[in-house]
């Protein structure tokens, strides 16, 4: 049974008992470009003779055609599905309409592929249960991405981004003829940060990379960034933290802990970055 | 609409390279936020016991000079403090060539509050 | 160059217009308003210094402006503004020590500033009522 409480949360995968608001109040097609906004789509009707249904309203954009994004509503057969929003999305596709695009690959919250905005949070659609969204569930693409087709979203700047904190191990030592030794106290210092799997949940869903995010590294970027200043073995600390000190690049994160509030691993970037900053500071004093 | 531009995803994420700053900033705003502390519970404290005063009972307490150095103290930290924050604030938001112009007049608007409220204080602390 | 095949640019995919609001980030820009609330109040207490500071006819004059209705609702404001500002930036101060990072404690912390601040109001109101009443 899904864990909720009305005012403490306790682990990222809690969903709001009663949210003190669905949306911001700001205006629907708020500092949104011509090209982007959405427009209503058309209703797609459950299968004859289904009994359980549910609504779900799936953002989609058709790259070959001209016409803007579009809202549309699918009644889904809950008795003919499986549990997960990633079920339900499966089964539109396979029975209603084939062309609804989107990325899964595990189905069990590892590879990071489906990840998307349920319900006005960004999450893996195959680790929520249906029974845990709204009437009717929202599924648009993670927030904030240049959109490739309906639910998928065109991640080469983000990911470019985490090439830019070079995530592999340095040292000017020469390798030994052996593994890298590394105490066992060493190695937990990376726990909570090596099982980040890039499905870019938190950077999407963090205002200060909205705003600037061509500028910000971003929350998963930045994860990365600790997990490998944190690691005994990697030699570059300095060249790392050089390339990060930069007011936009590190220093656009103000704490706004959307990104461990919606970490589908249960992962803390917010502490990650918080520990960079730490480190300069340890650095300049 | 998008600049058309044919640059890779590296380079444009790269940009113009780390501006190797941005901790001097960050400190000071953190340090400045520790120091406004107690000149800012003093102030208030000084607010409530104070807001029905008359003019005399007012200049007389400002006199103090324990209450002349505070209300410098707190005029220093408090606009130190917040040119730093709306810098950030016009950097987060303001994305056109308005923003330099922003963040200096910002920048003058802070130490000009601050030099009259400074001045303001020691005339009433100092002065006949 | 898939990009130049493309016929018009890809949209973005909405943020802030569906994005839903959580404590963490309803707190953090509380802070930023208050912040830039507090100092549009600054530039009043510099006013009220000079005012102070040119004699008793400008001080009078800006004391009936404070004691006015609409200067009481600001004055009001400021005041929860102040409060907020002032448990939120040490709620801050305390993550930039790298502390308090788990969600619980997020949480926790998130609604004892917003319950503090609003005691802190009224009590500062309450206290303030006391003592203009019996000065």
């Amino acid at each position: 049974m899904p864990r909720t409480d009305a005012f403490i949360v306790r682990s990222s995968d809690q969903v709001p008992k009663h949210p003190l608001l669905k949306r911001f109040p700001v205006p629907r097609n708020f500092g949104v470009t011509p090209g982007s906004r959405i427009e209503r789509g058309r209703t797609w009707a459950a299968p004859a003779g289904a009994v359980r249904t549910k609504a779900f309203e799936i953002y989609r954009y058709d790259p070959d055609g001209d016409d803007n994004p579009r809202l549309d509503t699918f009644e889904v057969d809950l008795d003919a599905c499986g549990p997960m929003v990633l079920d339900a999305l499966i089964w539109i596709k396979n029975n209603v309409d084939p062309t609804l695009t989107f990325r899964r690959s595990c189905r069990e919250g590892i590879c990071g592929s489906c990840a998307m905005n349920i319900d006005g949070a960004n999450w893996l659609a195959c680790t929520r249960y249906i029974e845990e969204t709204g009437t009717p569930a929202q599924i648009y693409p993670l927030a904030n991405m240049r959109i490739i087709k309906d639910l998928v979203p065109d991640l080469t700047h983000v990911l470019a981004q985490y090439e830019m904190i070079e995530p592999w191990l340095q040292a000017t030592t020469p390798a030994p003829d052996r593994e890298r030794l590394q105490a066992p106290e060493d190695r937990a210092k990376l726990d909570g940060y090596y099982e980040c799997i890039l499905c870019f949940c938190c950077t999407s869903g963090c205002p200060s990379h909205w705003w600037n995010g061509d500028r910000f590294l971003g929350p998963a970027a930045l994860l990365q960034a600790w997990r490998w200043l944190t690691d005994s073995r990697d030699e570059a600390a300095g060249e790392r933290l050089d390339l990060l000190e930069d007011p936009f690049r590190l220093y656009r994160c103000h704490t706004i802990l959307n990104c461990t509030r919606t970490c589908p691993k249960g992962l803390n970037p917010g502490k990650a970055i918080a520990q960079i900053k730490k480190m300069i500071v340890d650095r300049q004093s | 609409m998008r600049r058309f531009r044919i640059q890779t995803p590296l380079g444009r994420a790269v940009g113009l390279g780390s501006a190797k700053s941005g901790f001097g900033h960050w400190w000071t705003e953190r340090i400045t936020a520790a120091a406004l502390v107690l000149p800012a519970i003093w102030f208030a404290a000084s607010l409530i016991a104070h807001s029905g005063s008359d003019y005399d009972t007012f200049r007389r307490w400002l006199r103090e000079p324990i209450n002349t150095a505070l209300m410098v103290l707190l005029l220093v930290t408090l606009f130190w403090h917040a040119a730093l924050g709306l810098q950030v604030v016009i950097e987060d938001y303001v994305h056109s060539v308005a923003k330099i112009w922003a963040l200096i007049v910002m920048r003058f608007a802070c130490f000009a509050l601050a030099a009259v409220g400074i001045i303001a204080a020691l005339r009433i602390a100092l002065g006949a | 160059m898939e990009r130049m095949t493309t016929k018009r640019a890809r949209p973005l995919s909405p943020n802030i217009q569906i994005y839903r609001p959580q404590l963490t980030s309803v707190l953090s820009i509380a802070n930023r308003i208050t912040g830039v609330a507090l100092s549009v109040f600054a530039v009043v207490l510099v006013i009220w210094l000079a005012a102070a500071a040119s004699g008793p006819a400008a001080y009078s004059q800006l004391q009936t402006i404070i004691g006015s209705w609409p200067g009481q609702i600001l004055f009001l404001i400021a005041t929860f503004a102040f409060f907020l500002h002032l448990c939120g930036g040490i709620r801050h101060l305390v993550w930039d020590s790298v502390r308090a990072f788990e969600l619980k404690q997020i949480y926790a912390s998130g609604w004892a500033v917003v319950l503090l601040s609003a005691a802190l109001t009224v009590i500062s109101w309450l206290l303030n009522l006391l003592i203009a009443g019996h000065s």
